[in-house]
């Protein structure tokens, strides 16, 4: 089993990693080795499960006695997110090798080398857990493993801060999971999901409870409103590989407990479930992306357009829901596999954007879009790749975010001609806030790529940067291959999503999704087609046009500086990622509330300032209107509940006493 | 649906450059018909033409800052124009390569050419250029949401978001005069008087860094890459109106391919183009320019008269 020889590299690589650890060059290289190894067998394992679409399940232990088994289950649905795994994670851990050396000090490489793995490990177990205990436990190692990544640079408070709220947010949102597994395993009388994910373990508000559990648990993870928080906190604060890592396969492992257990684990959806997650989806797409536009650190900025894509998966699963609770499976599958396959678009070009992000900070030591620019000059390779991501991640055909946000398009679409009511009025809002999304996503790229690589640069720093050696280009290119291969050719994912998407309970049935090789259709009768091949071709072809209407042979290109007013333009005159997101930030000034300050700086008199201090910032809305007075009613009651804890043995007996008396009094009346 | 890929290609080939040869005429009546209401003289009608010969054979020109991005946006923008006309019927109720694609395609082949041409604004390090690409950017994304949703309006109620589909099925139905269909043709206008850079969003003639947006954003390109950007902007205008034709008036639109319907199809078409250019022309000419800030008042009006056109047709 290949996925068994996966961890076992894991459990190698660690300890390889104890033996050599006082050699931290060749301990760097056996962890991400090592990770890069069995990353490649996740893979294998994955399209072979794919493949054959079955379903494999192994017991490892049983316990006679209470009937409780350890298992795992490889299903298409673990099989998907296992793919999706392997293809962030073999190039992460090959970039990892020379990375690593710049981004922690030598003597901490072990414990991070270590911590990747355990991750790793810990996704893999998680995605494959046929049961709750083992599904929790790998949930836990997993949040402290990454907790430990992101506090890899603890000498920053910035970051010590960001991993105490990654831990605070991941245990909030593992007690909402546990509480609904513990609800689901009480009424189903066994803790394997193949007893408790049978659809009528639960039913009426209970079901709803469980639901909003889940939703509230995985949504943390995934990073949806409001509970989002913690990601572009945790995010910036990791080494770029690490981020790459959270954003491309972590945040999914949310997507992947929000499907397997809320959208299809609990029966057929109750439709205000649905509604409620398409909204969400919506209004966390919106926030994500106009948050995303105002960030000036890069990594930053990479972070709040995941909670964008995160809303954009959740939208699909919206529309799944509705489509299923208004008996339409086959919709619901449509809906669906456009969500799934967003999943693995967003880890495939985040997973680049961050590779490329990481490049340019190893490079100018500095996340600021501000210091950046003219850096596709100096780092060639690293802007090419960074442009392909950005333009896939804006929905562009024939890239392969196109192909995703159109199958949500679709699903949105054909929910709207067959689901019954004024409800369906939803869709073609959700539709049309879903373009906004995709066109603010385009103005914010296009931001993020021009400051960063085009003009002149606009620090020492970005000056003398330079592309980051092949091992780190590779990784990138990979990726960007593989956005335009998913782009160009859907047909084998899709192919796939067919058979995953088709075994899922509920959803069983045909998928509407057209899946030749070349081809996507939308419903039957088909409401739209697209053949993005064609659509490349034809854009090749107009290229060629175009290029041979400029053409000039062999006569050189004459180079003149720009022009500027009259004067010598320097790198200061350029426009700004500040400048370039201002209009929008001023126009959704009502979601920003922006404030500014202007000082001018003089020695003596104020007509005659030497400097003018400009200070613009948004209102922090989440965190100043829900965070602090919540977290100021919890440090309240711990502070009244201290009374409790006085240190007393004495008095912690009597607790445990009067908790004994309490419950059994409690279940002697139920008897 | 034509799916013979020879003559696809054929008749995609024939249509593009059938807009790009009358797209600069169309540009320059509509500049004349604004400088007639003006009393001026206006420019004859094939200086669109020589416009474009003169700047195509031109000397290239570039900043010695720019990189390769800038010299690619105009062929971008331009071929993404190009490809564009390929998804829309022009005379034949059957656009080229519809088996390619819909709406959302063409829509994001817009899209790939904007943001080609923005990031190449962004490559002199000229603030003009980053000043057109941060407008042009911003209006964009409001005026895609409005475009998609005016755009769903009209291919619900045909059941599909193809538009040589959409464009029979409006035929054989006849029109059906709904009132949600002029309200979503209001909506579309604004979209393309935004999309176009026309008055009241965007001024095309002027030069003067507080009113530019798209001018803004082309200002340091000269020679054969301005011809490009400006012939690319013409055939994205006469798409613009050519998609308002299909979807509101598609009466006379050849539905077989035989000289005589050819030939009165060009007629209609010429005929509707005129008209709409008309309609654009009397809306620059009678408004003013409207500030940045409050462009996106008259977006939200089109995304609104999008919603309610929606809530019309299917209540």
């Amino acid at each position: 089993m290949l996925l068994s020889a996966a961890l076992i590299a894991h459990v190698v690589a660690i300890v390889i990693a104890v033996a050599l650890v006082r050699r931290p060059a060749a301990c760097r290289i056996a962890t991400f080795g090592g990770a890069a190894f069995a990353s490649a067998l996740i893979i294998a394992s994955a399209v072979q499960a794919l493949a054959s679409g079955g379903v494999d399940h192994r017991v490892l232990a049983t316990h006679a006695a209470t009937g409780f088994g350890l298992s795992l289950t490889i299903d298409g649905l673990a099989a998907w997110f296992l793919l999706i795994q392997g293809a962030v994670a073999l190039p992460v851990a090959i970039y990892s090798i020379p990375y690593m050396r710049h981004a922690v000090p030598p003597a901490r490489t072990p414990v991070v080398g270590i911590a990747f793995n355990v991750l790793l490990a810990s996704v893999t177990l998680v995605l494959v857990s046929g049961e709750v205990v083992g599904f929790v436990f790998a949930w836990e190692v997993m949040s402290l493993a990454t907790t430990a990544l992101v506090a890899s640079e603890h000498e920053h408070p910035a970051n010590r801060r960001a991993a105490y709220l990654y831990l605070a947010m991941s245990h909030v949102g593992t007690g909402c999971v546990i509480a609904a597994f513990l609800t689901l395993a009480s009424g189903a009388g066994s803790l394997a999901f193949s007893d408790m994910l049978t659809g009528h373990v639960v039913t009426g508000s209970t079901r709803t409870a469980v639901f909003v559990l889940f939703a509230v648990g995985f949504g943390v993870k995934a990073g949806l409103l409001p509970v989002h928080v913690w990601l572009p906190e945790a995010h910036p604060a990791a080494p770029s590989s690490i981020s790459a890592f959270m954003s491309g396969v972590l945040v999914k492992t949310g997507i992947y407990g929000i499907v397997r257990f809320g959208v299809v684990g609990l029966g057929v959806p109750d439709p205000s479930w649905g509604l409620a997650f398409l909204l969400l989806g919506s209004l966390t797409a919106i926030l994500g992306v106009l948050y995303a536009l105002a960030q000036q650190d890069l990594k930053r900025l990479l972070a709040y357009s995941t909670i964008e894509n995160a809303g954009i998966i959740v939208i699909g699963l919206g529309a799944a829901m509705m489509a299923s609770s208004a008996g339409r499976p086959d919709l619901a599958a449509f809906g669906l596999t456009a969500s799934l396959l967003h999943a693995l678009n967003h880890a495939v070009f985040k997973g680049l954007l961050f590779l490329s992000a990481g490049s340019v900070v190893m490079a100018t030591g500095s996340r600021d879009i501000e210091s950046f620019g003219g850096l596709l000059r100096r780092m060639p390779w690293t802007g090419a790749c960074f442009l392909v991501g950005a333009l896939a991640i804006s929905g562009i055909p024939p890239l392969n975010g196109f192909t995703s946000e159109w199958l949500t398009f679709q699903s949105l679409l054909l929910n709207f001609s067959s689901v019954p009511g004024l409800v369906r009025l939803n869709f073609p809002v959700g539709a049309a806030l879903l373009a906004l999304t995709s066109a603010l996503a385009a103005a914010c790229y296009v931001k993020a790529f021009g400051a960063t690589f085009l003009a002149q640069p606009r620090s020492t720093a970005a000056t003398q940067a330079h592309d980051a050696p092949w091992c780190m280009v590779m990784p990138q290119a990979a990726l960007a291959l593989a956005c335009v291969g998913l782009g160009l050719f859907p047909g084998p994912a899709l192919g796939a999503l067919h058979r995953v998407v088709g075994a899922l309970p509920g959803v069983a049935g045909a998928s509407p999704v057209g899946a030749g090789a070349f081809t996507m259709t939308a419903g039957s009768p088909a409401i739209d087609v697209v053949r993005p091949l064609i659509v490349g071709l034809a854009l090749l072809g107009a290229l060629a046009v175009a290029r041979a209407l400029t053409w000039r042979g062999r006569s050189p290109v004459r180079r003149t500086a720009t022009w500027g007013c009259g004067g010598a333009l320097s790198a200061e005159a350029e426009y700004t990622g500040t400048a370039f997101s201002k209009p929008l930030i001023m126009i959704f000034g009502a979601v920003y509330r922006p404030t500014r300050e202007v000082a001018a700086l003089a020695h003596g008199s104020p007509y005659f300032p030497h400097a003018v201090r400009y200070r613009a910032r948004i209102e922090p809305t989440f965190e100043r209107f829900l965070y602090a007075p919540l977290t100021r009613t919890v440090l309240w009651l711990a502070e009244r509940m201290k009374v409790l804890q006085a240190g007393s043995l004495h008095a912690y007996l009597a607790y445990i006493l009067a908790l004994g008396v309490g419950l059994l009094i409690w279940l002697g009346g139920t008897r | 649906m034509i799916t013979d890929p020879v003559t696809a290609t054929g008749f995609a080939v024939l249509q593009a450059a059938g807009l790009l040869a009358v797209a600069p005429l169309v540009r320059t009546s509509i500049a004349k018909m604004k400088a007639r209401l003006q009393n001026r003289q206006g420019p004859p009608l094939l200086q669109g033409y020589r416009d474009l010969i003169k700047l195509l054979r031109k000397e290239v020109v570039r900043s010695e800052t720019a990189s390769w991005v800038y010299a690619a946006g105009p062929v971008v923008y331009f071929a993404t124009a190009v490809t564009a006309t390929t998804f829309v019927p022009v005379l034949v109720a059957a656009a080229p390569l519809e088996a390619a694609g819909g709406i959302l395609v063409l829509v994001g082949t817009l899209a790939l050419g904007r943001f080609a041409l923005a990031a190449a604004a962004l490559d002199t390090g000229s603030p003009f250029g980053g000043m057109g690409a941060s407008r042009e950017m911003t209006i964009a994304a409001i005026a895609e949401p409005a475009l998609l949703l005016g755009l769903f309006a009209a291919a619900l109620a045909a059941g599909s978001l193809n538009l040589g589909e959409l464009v029979r099925t409006l035929l054989s139905r006849g029109q059906s005069y709904h009132p949600s269909e002029l309200l979503s043709l209001a909506g579309l206008f604004i979209v393309l008087i935004a999309e176009t850079g026309r008055i009241p969003v965007d001024n095309p003639a002027t030069h003067l860094e507080l009113t530019m947006i798209h001018e803004a954003m082309v200002l340091e390109y000269a020679g054969p890459d301005l011809a490009l950007v400006e012939w690319a902007s013409a055939v994205k205008e006469l798409l613009f109106i050519t998609l308002l034709i299909d979807l509101f008036v598609p009466i006379g639109i050849a539905t077989v391919v035989t000289p005589g319907s050819i030939a009165v199809a060009a007629a209609a078409w010429m005929a509707k183009v005129f008209v709409v250019s008309v309609a654009v022309t009397l809306t620059e000419s009678t408004n003013a320019k409207l500030r940045l800030f409050r462009v996106p008042e008259l977006l939200a009006i089109s995304l609104g008269l999008g919603f309610l056109a929606l809530t019309f047709r299917f209540l």
